[in-house]
């Protein structure tokens, strides 16, 4: 019933407009054919995308979007001129189809009266650049006002909300009227308030100010700023007090904004400094190896999932050594190209471990009771490693892509939760539980924990001592790969990936207390959140680093066994 | 008695040999080619080198300059700033190259400075830099801040952006580059506070740093980012951005992630061409702007010519471990090639090799018509260029949405703006 009648204000609106330019009138199709042509001169393609506005033509809305997704093309005509056209969509043996004049829809003809044929492939596009894509969205904005999309209605309000033209005043109070959604609802409120400000009129500004005091929305700053120092010139009191008032309303949001996001920001990181860093709790807290070439099981990790996004793409072709190496591609596409991410997350941690199992038997086993050495032969073994990526993968970053479930988010008053950001804290508690269970929970568990109480006494009572080595490492290897899985989501991946995180790992377990699984989580946290809370409060990431880095230093000195310290009555140690 | 027989002839072809080189030396000149090989900048660094040598090749196959085939001298600076000054050195020494083609850090620019002024000999730069220097020995084909920066922000000015953020990477290109970019805005009308990103002053109040800065390597982006996004929800804002190389993957990524795009708050990078894009997530930059005076889909003859001869120059190619695959040209690399020809058409005017000559007919002005249009060299070492702002698309090139035609090329900006 509402809705109804909300369609009914909208349409006499947009057809009172559109009447008006009746005499003249162009189609949209019309109008889109031109300016799809004169892709040298963005200003008049703008200037046409925008006279469709309150045209009130249904194709509007196909046309703007198929010529932003690549379905117009430009293709020369009988005078040689290029035409804007779409396809038939009727391939031949040749993948040619017919192009179908966009102003009239109806088949190009050449010099000879023939339809005109072209491949999709070779034909030149109807591009768009942001400028138009903007104007495009101004205009479809308009119309969306009243999609059925809660998120859609949301985009198209605040659009209108940031424009502040008072002539659409009428439209948004009509909105806000038959709204439902309350966080549409307070979208509408917010930009009939900015919109407000700018009304000639002071009492209708006053009011603008009065109701952002109440919504108190961050966009409102700059404009609260402007009355601020117009109304100090006029000598509007009661203007200037409410916008006063408003500003630090605003103010205080933003500050419980800031404080919320900033936990939110330290668990987070926190969360990758777990991730990356409780392989290493587990083959150097547990097992006491100093392994420097976790950063590069990271790595292998990271690569991996790249060269799953690859098979699931159009395929590799890898030149290791001078030989030639094609992986073919599955050419996939849409939602199955986007869970490309959770296969490459078990690839990565099969991968990683295997590595880990070959170090682990090829170098780690022999210097199991000499740490120093194995300090050296793992800083040589992540050299080697580092130049095998550069070998196979080249030097150069390779590009992995976020699937698009992990790079959007959820925005809760205010506050940014991105969603690789949710994954990320989800994940490292999942792997945290996992972890913990195994080690607690089951036989192989029991046995780790024998082993790595003492070595000598678990050997004596009929443990393979050299098998629970073997898969406690590889196990803390395919951690270390999952790591590097997630962190191709947020950040590069090349050949030096495991360099930059190979610090922050060790600095964490031994914050927490070599040995200690709690005590690493705890750290990963603690660092987390220091460190963002610094750079909020700072202003600079590296000073907050800095000081992050100084803080533990001297917490080390008081604590040199760190947070969690085992105790043990083992003579060794 | 055979083998003494062999001896004999080798010792033979050996003697005429010698004979012979020092007369086909007389036919060659020494041109050095000083950038870094290996190490951190050899991603960026061995294209310029590679499109230097296709120049000498494509210059010696039409008869060389002066009737003189160039001989290259390629050493690598291997990203050591020290080492730069050391190669330097070599090759004005011992190589004696009449010319050098090289460097582009400015810290490794400014290393071989006092090596090229104390031996007086002649180096040409060719990558994007602060400003601020003219020495009497580099010719800086480089982009100057007014031919890259300063338009960029015209355009944006135009387009209807009011407020600015500043970010980049900390160290002296984006430092300078923001702090004439400050000056600029406040010349334009835009009030200090629609400059986001936050000042440093000194005790006497005068900003020293404007901007946000991070670290090489910098991977956490979300505290900017949401600052970005609170500082953005009023609209019309954009990002100006100087972040160098690698670290611009985490901060597209967080950037996409906070759900900004293109359409809400665009950023504009000075560091990202063509090359670089290779190892970027094309998907999250899709839209974002760049400002060169080159781009590979610029549509002209010459252009044309050039990257279709570059790219047979790739296929037949047998400098070692030279990466023939997914090849893309990039102003940098047009600036090297750029200043070539320049020298080559001063050394022919001047009708010598000689230092002093060549720059001074280099100082008379020098027109090459170039893939990116007709460059000019100018009596202050700087070259007067077209400059372009393109927006990236998904296969990493460049659309163009404006040419600004002839921009002087100046180096000393800063303090020449005076804010109203």
């Amino acid at each position: 019933m509402n809705k109804a009648w909300l369609h009914f204000v909208l349409i006499a609106c947009v057809g009172c407009l559109g009447f008006a330019r009746a005499q003249d009138a162009k189609s949209a199709r019309q109008i889109i054919a031109e300016a799809a042509v004169l892709s040298d001169d963005s200003d008049s393609q703008v200037k046409l995308v925008q006279s469709l506005t309150g045209l009130g033509d249904p194709e509007t809305e196909p046309l703007l979007l198929s010529w932003k997704e690549g379905g117009i093309y430009l293709v020369p005509g009988a005078d040689g001129k290029k035409v804007a056209v779409t396809l038939a969509g009727d391939p031949d043996a040749a993948k040619k189809e017919t192009a179908i004049r966009l102003d009239i829809k109806e088949p190009l003809k050449d010099a000879a009266g023939a339809s005109v044929r072209v491949s999709p492939t070779s034909a030149e596009l109807a591009e768009t650049d942001s400028s138009i894509r903007r104007a495009m969205k101004a205009v479809t904005d308009l119309s969306k006002l009243a999609a059925p999309n809660a998120k859609d209605r949301l985009m198209a309000i605040s659009q209108l909300g940031m424009e502040r033209d008072v002539s659409k005043l009428p439209i948004l109070e009509g909105r806000l009227k038959v709204e439902t959604d309350g966080q549409v609802k307070r979208a509408v409120q917010e930009a009939i308030a900015l919109t407000q400000l700018r009304s000639p009129d002071a009492a209708v500004r006053l009011l603008g100010c009065k109701a952002l005091e109440e919504i108190h929305p961050l966009s409102a700053k700059d404009a609260l700023v402007g009355i601020i120092r117009d109304s100090e010139k006029a000598g509007d009191k009661p203007l200037l007090e409410a916008a006063k008032k408003a500003l630090s309303a605003v103010e205080s949001h933003r500050t419980v904004v800031n404080f919320f996001g900033t936990i939110f920001r330290g668990f987070s990181l926190g969360s990758v400094l777990l991730v990356v860093a409780i392989g290493l709790a587990i083959t150097f807290g547990l097992m006491g190896v100093i392994n420097m070439a976790h950063g590069e099981l990271i790595a292998v990790g990271a690569y991996t999932t790249y060269v799953v996004q690859c098979i699931f793409a159009e395929g590799l072709v890898l030149s290791p050594f001078g030989m030639q190496m094609s992986l073919p591609g599955m050419n996939t596409t849409g939602w199955v190209y986007e869970m490309y991410f959770v296969i490459a997350l078990p690839m990565a941690f099969i991968m990683a471990a295997l590595v880990g199992l070959a170090l682990e038997r090829g170098v780690i086993r022999f210097l199991y009771r000499r740490p120093l050495e194995s300090l050296l032969a793992t800083w040589g073994v992540s050299l080697v490693l580092q130049q095998i990526f550069r070998l196979v993968f080249g030097s150069n970053n390779v590009q992995v892509n976020s699937p698009s479930w992990l790079s959007d988010n959820w925005t809760i008053n205010d506050v940014i939760f991105g969603w690789n950001r949710v994954f990320v804290i989800g994940f490292a508690v999942l792997i945290v539980i996992g972890t913990w269970a195994l080690l607690s929970k089951t036989p192989l568990g029991l046995l780790i924990r024998a082993v790595m109480q003492n070595r000598n006494m678990a050997a004596c009572l009929g443990v393979r001592t050299e098998r629970v080595n073997m898969l406690t490492f590889g196990f803390g290897s395919g951690l270390a790969g999952l790591a590097g899985a997630f962190l191709s989501q947020i950040g590069n991946v090349g050949p030096s990936l495991g360099q930059s995180y190979i610090v922050d790992a060790f600095m964490t377990v031994v914050v927490g207390g070599v040995g200690s699984l709690i005590g690493t989580v705890a750290s990963a946290l603690g660092i987390g959140v220091i460190d963002q809370s610094l750079q909020q409060i700072l202003g600079n990431p590296v000073l907050g680093k800095i000081l992050v880095l100084g803080a533990i230093i001297l917490f080390l000195q008081w604590r040199p066994a760190g947070l969690f310290a085992t105790k043990t009555r083992s003579l060794e140690s | 008695m055979k083998f003494t027989r062999k001896l004999f002839t080798s010792t033979l072809a050996l003697a005429a040999l010698s004979t012979l080189l020092p007369a086909q030396a007389q036919d060659t000149v020494k041109v050095g080619v000083l950038h870094s090989l290996s190490g951190t900048m050899a991603i960026s660094e061995t294209s310029l080198r590679d499109v230097l040598l296709f120049t000498f090749d494509e210059i010696n196959a039409k008869g060389g300059v002066l009737g003189k085939k160039i001989e290259p001298v390629v050493v690598d600076g291997a990203s050591n700033w020290p080492l730069f000054a050391e190669k330097a050195k070599q090759l004005l020494e011992q190589d004696k190259v009449a010319v050098t083609f090289g460097c582009w850090t400015s810290v490794s620019r400014k290393s071989v400075l006092p090596v090229f002024e104390s031996n007086k000999g002649l180096l040409f730069y060719p990558v994007q830099y602060e400003g601020e220097e003219m020495s009497p020995n580099i010719i800086y084909t480089a982009e100057a801040v007014g031919q890259q920066a300063t338009p960029a922000v015209d355009y944006l000015l135009e387009k209807g952006y009011k407020k600015f953020y500043l970010l980049g990477s900390d160290y002296v290109y984006p430092q300078t580059t923001n702090l004439v970019l400050l000056e600029y805005l406040l010349s334009k009308g835009v009030p200090l506070e629609n400059i986001g990103g936050g000042f440093k002053k000194d005790e006497s109040g005068k900003i020293i740093s404007a901007g946000k800065y991070t670290p090489f390597g910098h991977t956490d982006y979300q505290q900017i980012v949401s600052e970005i996004k609170q500082y953005a929800a009023g609209g019309d804002t954009c990002v100006v951005s100087t972040l160098n190389g690698d670290t611009n993957v985490p901060f597209f990524k967080e950037y996409a992630a906070a759900g900004l795009t293109a359409e809400t708050c665009p950023v504009v990078s000075f560091s990202i061409s063509e090359d670089e894009f290779r190892g970027l997530p094309a998907k999250q930059l899709v839209g974002q702007l760049g400002c060169w005076t080159y781009f590979q889909s610029i549509k002209s003859p010459a252009n044309e010519k050039f990257i279709a001869d570059f790219q047979a120059w790739l296929a037949k190619s047998d400098v070692p471990g030279i990466v023939k695959e997914g090849r893309v040209t990039c102003s940098p690399m047009v600036l090297s090639y750029v200043g070539v020809y320049l020298w080559k058409a001063a050394v022919e005017k001047a009708g010598t090799f000689e230092v002093e000559k060549v720059i001074a007919e280099l100082e008379k002005g020098i027109s090459f018509d170039g893939p990116g249009g007709t460059v000019t060299s100018q009596k202050n070492h700087h070259v007067t260029k077209n400059v372009f702002i393109g927006e990236t698309k998904a296969d990493g090139q460049f659309k163009i949405l404006k040419t600004y035609d002839n921009v002087f090329g100046e180096p000393f900006l800063k303090g020449t703006f005076k804010s109203k």
